[in-house]
């Protein structure tokens, strides 16, 4: 142990350690030694590995293996600053090819390896994970780099993933890839940002057509202006969220178009669940439905008062104990008959749509606790026909919509029903 | 993904009809019970009249078995211990009144094959007559739309779930759709759930003479209470019952609702005779528009 750790440690403080772990503890003593090694931060990373690991070409790793070792030409590589739990780190990332494909890499403990681009070496005891259906290869505190001098490896051209299609902006999805667009801009602003440590202006705004809109990100600066119609052939859809954003990269071919075409209304755009769910979000969106339920958190709430975030018990997860702001809000699931989504609605729409101001909830709980609040709100709303705006992101439990207005519907039934008596009666 | 599953507008004669169901095969998984007309319900909503509620469970555990009515049949609603936000609405819901709920659909096959549908309800709200209508108009607009595309797609034998999303089908439609052609065996019965357009449409439009050619009586639900617009004598029915109504809301000061013999003898006045009366406050509450608090009395609801 004393070898492995070398002068991190003096013998009167393993001797000590070793005592606190065997004796106060009663660990058994490899586990023992194992902690300790790992507390001071030893570098015997052989210990660790378990099994041995297999050799694989880029092309055929899945993106599920543990433990596998790749010989491969370093394509790309750069080193990064991320900050873990807090504390700065450095890690190194890049692309890795070799003769059948490439992948992304990242080195997490790159210590003193320096990696050349262009050079060949043996990257041992990697693991794969799969983001966005490609496969990255990570080297973590029990990878090894090994210069492997005098390999030659032919990295295949980059291979342009699909060609580019062209769509409707209301189409646009997550994971589409490379798309072409028609549409017009509707806004534009000019953000500074630091990319890789060099300070760059991305434009971004809203472009929209016929069919939706949504918001770009131009990585160049093509000179676009408000009121323009253009067309992108060769930008790329990333999700923030499940919100799907249209990025004009290195690749984007931007020229204007005389098209005519009306693009949707300035407002919202009216989408039903089932076609919220399919696209993932979207921005300014409006859709109309039953109030099916409603979840806890929703009725009189405090907030803490730095982040706004709403706070359980008096604590705020990110600042502690705090004196909580209350507020008042619904978490609602709303159903259209083509799917359910779920809705955070703010206090002005929760006082407007129920009836119950701020200061009669207020006084409700002061008269008969909390937990009434929330039921008198779900009383007023449940089964409620209502249209909500605002902007729709998804997780794993389905589309979301952070509510921005909200307001009752009436349904004129006469009108409706005569309409649906007519078309029954032309069908049959 | 986990999201939350749709909830189906089906009027109770689709909804009993169904015998079909595609069980979970993995945990976290849904089930879910297939219309004829290929509605995949996990959840629906429903609305209607509900016209029994009794505990089969005990005083402090109790277990509400529902019936609720609409325009075509009955909903079975079971409310129990897991529901326990249905379960306390329940308790201060007095039948008859109108009421919307929304929950699971579960199967119960008896001994002899039969297959039973019934409702178990994540909340049970009380509506207005308004929200009835809307109810009504939604389901009947839903129970169509069904209806057409199961049409259209058995013009389509070979018709895959792509082809149908191409027709502006959602997934579930499609995917509901097409297991019910190819799973129940024989054609959905379209007279049937016209009849139950039908009678939405008569009721959300009672001064028009909606007629698709359907008898109202529907002989496939024993139990079934006659809605009663088939009124052919000299009088217009749907006047006549305003009327009442109308008589009702004045005659009941008390709030215990109007006498029956005050009513009566307004009702004479009218030039309404008594056995008159006695069938339109029939009809009344069949439709669920008035009860009688006990015998001597209607009140409207």
């Amino acid at each position: 142990m004393k070898r492995v750790l070398g002068d991190k440690i003096d013998e009167e403080q393993l001797v000590a350690e070793l005592n606190k772990y065997l004796n106060d503890y009663h660990v058994n003593i490899d586990s023992a030694k194992r902690g300790i090694i790992r507390k001071y931060g030893g570098s015997d990373s052989s210990s660790f590995v378990t099994a041995s690991s297999v050799v694989k070409k880029i092309a055929d790793l899945s993106g599920t293996e543990q433990n596998v070792d790749v010989l491969a030409k370093v394509v790309y590589v750069e080193s990064k600053n991320i900050t873990v739990k807090g504390l700065n780190k450095t890690i190194v990332s890049g692309i890795l090819g070799d003769e059948t494909s490439t992948a992304s890499f990242t080195l997490w403990e790159p210590g003193s390896v320096m990696l050349e681009k262009g050079s060949a070496y043996y990257f041992r005891n990697c693991y794969c994970k799969l983001w966005n259906d490609r496969v990255q290869i990570n080297l973590g505190n029990r990878g090894r780099v090994e210069p492997a001098p005098g390999v030659t490896l032919n990295v295949p051209d980059r291979t342009i993933s699909l060609s580019s299609q062209e769509c409707k902006i209301g189409d646009i999805r997550e994971g589409m890839g490379n798309v072409t667009v028609t549409g017009r801009i509707v806004s534009t602003e000019a953000r500074k940002i630091t990319v890789k440590g060099e300070p760059k202006t991305v434009y971004s705004g809203l472009i929209a057509d016929d069919t939706g809109k949504i918001q770009y990100s131009a990585w160049h600066d093509f000179e676009l202006k408000v009121g323009e119609t253009i067309c992108a052939k060769n930008a790329y859809i990333r999700a923030w969220k499940g919100i799907p954003q249209l990025n004009m990269g290195d690749r984007c071919e931007v020229s204007r178009v005389d098209a005519v075409f009306d693009i949707v209304d300035s407002g919202a755009t009216k989408k039903t669940v089932a076609e919220i769910a399919r696209i993932g979000g979207g921005l300014d969106i409006t859709l109309e439905g039953l109030v099916v339920d409603m979840k806890s958190g929703s009725g009189l709430i405090k907030r803490c008062p730095q982040c706004n975030r709403s706070i359980l018990n008096g604590v705020c997860t990110a600042h502690g104990q705090v004196e909580g702001v209350p507020d008042l809000r619904m978490k609602v699931v709303i159903d259209d008959g083509t799917g359910a989504i779920g809705a955070i609605i703010n206090r002005a729409d929760t006082e407007k749509l129920t009836g119950v101001s701020m200061k009669a909830a207020e006084g409700l709980a002061a008269a008969k606790g909390e937990g009434i609040v929330a039921r008198e709100i779900m009383g007023r709303i449940l089964m409620h026909r209502i249209t909500v705006t605002g902007n729709v992101m998804s997780d794993d439990y389905g589309p979301s919509m952070i509510v921005r207005s909200a307001d009752p519907v009436e349904v004129n039934v006469q009108e409706e029903a005569e309409k649906l008596l007519e078309e029954v009666e032309a069908a049959i | 993904m986990n999201a939350r599953e749709t909830a189906w507008r089906v009027f109770a004669a689709e909804l009993n009809s169904s015998t079909l169901e595609i069980k979970a095969t993995e945990e976290k998984m849904p089930s879910y019970v297939v219309s004829p007309l290929g509605a995949k319900m996990n959840r629906v909503l429903i609305a209607g009249v509900m016209t029994e509620k009794e505990n089969i469970g005990s005083p402090d555990e109790p277990m509400w078995k529902v019936r609720i009515q609409d325009v075509s049949g009955n909903y079975f609603v079971n409310v129990g211990r897991y529901q326990p936000e249905a379960s306390a609405a329940m308790a201060d819901l007095e039948a008859p009144c109108f009421v919307a709920a929304v929950g699971r659909v579960r199967t119960y096959t008896t001994d002899d094959q039969r297959v039973f549908v019934s409702v178990r309800p994540e909340h049970v709200v009380r509506i207005d007559e308004q929200t009835r209508n809307e109810w009504l108009l939604e389901t009947a607009k839903s129970t169509w739309r069904r209806l057409k595309n199961a049409k259209t797609v058995l013009g389509m034998p070979d018709a895959k779930v792509p082809d149908l999303l191409a027709m502006g089908m959602t997934e579930a439609e499609a995917e509901g759709l097409l297991y019910a052609l190819d799973n129940y065996g024989q054609l959905p019965d379209s007279a049937m759930y016209l009849k139950t357009i039908q009678n939405a449409l008569r009721m959300l439009l009672p001064e028009r003479d909606v007629d698709f050619g359907f008898p109202e009586d529907l002989s496939n639900e024993p139990d079934e209470i006659d809605i009663g617009e088939g009124g052919s004598d000299e009088h217009n029915h749907g006047q006549l019952e305003d009327i009442i109504l109308n008589m009702l809301e004045e005659l009941d000061t008390d709030g215990k609702g109007a006498p029956r013999d005050e009513l009566e003898r307004r009702a004479e006045a009218e030039g309404i005779s008594s056995i008159e009366l006695e069938e339109i406050s029939n009809v009344l509450m069949d439709k669920g528009l008035v009860y009688e608090p006990n015998l001597r009395y209607l009140k409207r609801i």
